[in-house]
């Protein structure tokens, strides 16, 4: 009786195993089918999980999921087999500064995605040079006067290493140069959101952001350089701080994830949902 | 003792016995059915509870082994006694944290205990009994608040009120943290303690009446002291559970790797600087192991605890 049950119990398992076996086995075939996995950068979540409806519709065989837990971790799942796609707001392909590069896997672009430096309403300051920049995230220059805006104190808030944003704004708007990482003026927050309430419920505050999350009238985004942060000004080449959004893939992407990939890249894609979500089509670079 | 009056009584038990084994046409008696069952059930009992034990081992184990592994490029000395935490350029101090924790959970518990205490003295002693049963329901409640609610609440209330009554910049730190921590644990310090108090024998109190004390006298000198072990069992779980509070932690504290020598400076603990960081380094590297070995000294923290919990509630039984 006693074995009978766990025979079964055991039939069941197999079972389970094996059609979640073949799933991931099963390659592309004339008509498309399989299983993707994405994972990486939350700035990139909702292109992916608007693209993954649209896509599913077309080919409905498709299983897609997908999650967001940082930049980093994107081809990191990629390197351990856990995901076919790590999405990331860098090139992770080559070294930047604190990740070496990973080698293999191949840089996909998708998108691309404008920052910008915010700051609160409260400051008086809407132009900030690179110069000046650098003088306050790395904590030389501590009140708004200097800068040319009221007399108070600087608030520096910055995203914890391994956000992609930080990634992009260290190298593109402080071309390079370190943050500060202690003072009582200081402090680190874990996502955009937290970044866009840490702003707005700060007097005096500073950071940085992905230009769709800026927003309202209790923060606003700064120009870098006497210019503006606009789609218009980055697909000009006057704003430089964006950069390309990017799926790792391990070698050159074959069947599904290819064919998903594609999707996004295409004109459709590009020109539609993805402009509708605040991102800029890559078509728009050139 | 006495005659039995019939010998009918005598053979039911043997009845009883013959029907146990008596066959109801299946292969099996229905003697040895039961025991399989019985034996099946506590087979299946026992397995859970193996299962249980094996699951919090392996949690340890997995931990600690892979928290041991920072020790291979970190000294002991560096990684208890520095407090220069800078990942980026190999320096794994993590004092900070550790004295972060210590000194945010002290703070948390000086501002809780007397208040929860001094709630539970009043919902027990003090309330009629249709507010008692209004008052219990609702701190029943509080407890289920998830923390993140509470982090969001001390964010974008707490904060602010904060930074406009004593002037500072930021209002992020210690005290922001300890307060959000004390709303959370208010309600599971109190209602315990509260029941710890309900549970002392009504005669204790009569005894005190009777020789003349006041009912302040009465709570402070009698009721208090025999509720000690209970009201002790609170206080541990009230800091059990705000050792390991992280959402709401990470929202108010400021996540900044610096000493916290002051109670407006941004600072960080233990779970904060884990959930900051764990998900933004690499698999294999030192800081992963640091970070692993900081979960491990927490675990380690709240299985004292526990384990205090357990001693002190032995302590309650014997009494």
């Amino acid at each position: 009786m006693k074995s009978k049950w766990v025979r079964n119990v055991g039939l069941a398992v197999m079972a389970i195993s094996l059609s979640f076996g073949s799933v991931s086995a099963v390659s592309a075939s004339s008509k498309l089918s399989g299983r993707i996995v994405v994972n990486g950068s939350s700035a990139l979540l909702p292109l992916t999980l608007q693209a993954a409806n649209e896509f599913k519709k077309l080919n409905p065989k498709v299983k897609i999921s997908a999650s967001a837990a940082g930049s980093v971790t994107g081809p990191q799942a990629v390197r351990k087999g856990i995901a076919d796609i790590g999405a990331c707001d860098w090139d992770a392909s080559t070294a930047v500064p604190g990740f070496s590069a990973f080698t293999g896997q191949v840089a996909n672009k998708v998108a691309v995605e404008p920052f910008a430096a915010v700051a609160n309403s409260s400051s008086g300051v809407s132009d900030l040079s690179t110069s000046q920049l650098q003088g306050i995230f790395s904590g030389k220059i501590t009140n708004w006067k200097d800068v040319g805006g009221k007399d108070q104190d600087i608030v520096v808030v910055n995203r914890a290493f391994g956000s992609g944003t930080r990634v992009n704004f260290q190298l593109k708007a402080l071309m390079g140069t370190d943050f500060m990482t202690k003072g009582s003026n200081y402090k680190e927050v874990k996502s955009s959101g937290d970044m866009k309430t840490a702003i707005e419920t700060t007097p005096g505050a500073i950071g940085y952001i992905d230009l769709v999350y800026v927003s309202g009238s209790k923060m606003q985004a700064v120009k870098i350089n006497h210019i503006a942060p606009t789609a218009a000004n980055v697909i000009n080449g006057s704003y430089k701080v964006w950069s390309y959004g990017y799926y790792m893939t391990k070698g050159k992407p074959t069947g599904a994830v290819k064919a998903f990939i594609d999707y996004i890249q295409s004109t459709k894609f590009q020109e539609g949902s993805l402009k509708k979500l605040k991102f800029i089509p890559l078509s728009a670079m050139k | 003792m006495m005659e039995v009056p019939s010998s009918g009584t005598v053979y039911s038990g043997e009845e009883l016995g013959r029907s146990l084994e008596g066959s109801s046409g299946k292969v099996f008696s229905r003697k040895a059915r039961l025991s399989f069952y019985n034996r099946t059930f506590k087979i299946v009992c026992i397995a859970s509870a193996v299962f249980v034990c094996l699951i919090l081992f392996s949690i340890l184990f997995m931990m600690g082994r892979t928290g041991i592994l920072t020790f291979e490029t970190v000294s002991f000395k560096t990684f208890f006694f520095s407090t220069d935490w800078v990942p980026e350029n190999d320096q794994f101090g993590a004092f900070i944290f550790i004295f972060g924790t210590l000194a945010l959970t002290l703070l948390t518990m000086i501002i809780s205990v007397p208040l929860s205490v001094i709630i539970a003295i009043f919902l027990s002693e003090m309330t009629p009994s249709w507010l008692k049963n209004a008052l219990r329901p609702i701190l029943d409640l509080l407890v289920g608040i998830p923390s993140v609610v509470y982090g969001f609440l001390g964010m974008t209330v707490l904060i602010p009120m904060l930074r406009s009554v004593t002037g500072t910049n930021m209002g992020d730190g210690i005290l922001a943290a300890a307060i959000v921590l004390t709303i959370m644990v208010l309600p599971t310090i109190s209602r315990i303690t509260d029941d710890s108090i309900v549970a002392v024998p009504k005669k204790f109190r009569d005894a005190s009446y009777a020789l003349g004390s006041t009912r302040f006298q009465t709570i402070v000198r009698v009721v208090i002291p025999a509720a000690k072990s209970g009201i002790m069992y609170a206080v541990i779980l009230g800091m059990a559970r705000a050792i390991g509070e992280t959402m709401a932690v990470v929202m108010v504290i400021g996540n900044t790797p610096q000493l916290a020598n002051a109670l407006f400076k941004p600072t960080s603990v233990l779970t904060s600087n884990i959930v900051m960081q764990i998900s933004n380094v690499e698999f294999d590297s030192t800081w992963n192991y640091a970070l692993y070995m900081m979960g491990f000294l927490l675990l380690i923290i709240s299985l004292i605890m526990i384990v205090a919990v357990r001693l002190i509630q032995g302590r309650g039984v014997k009494q």
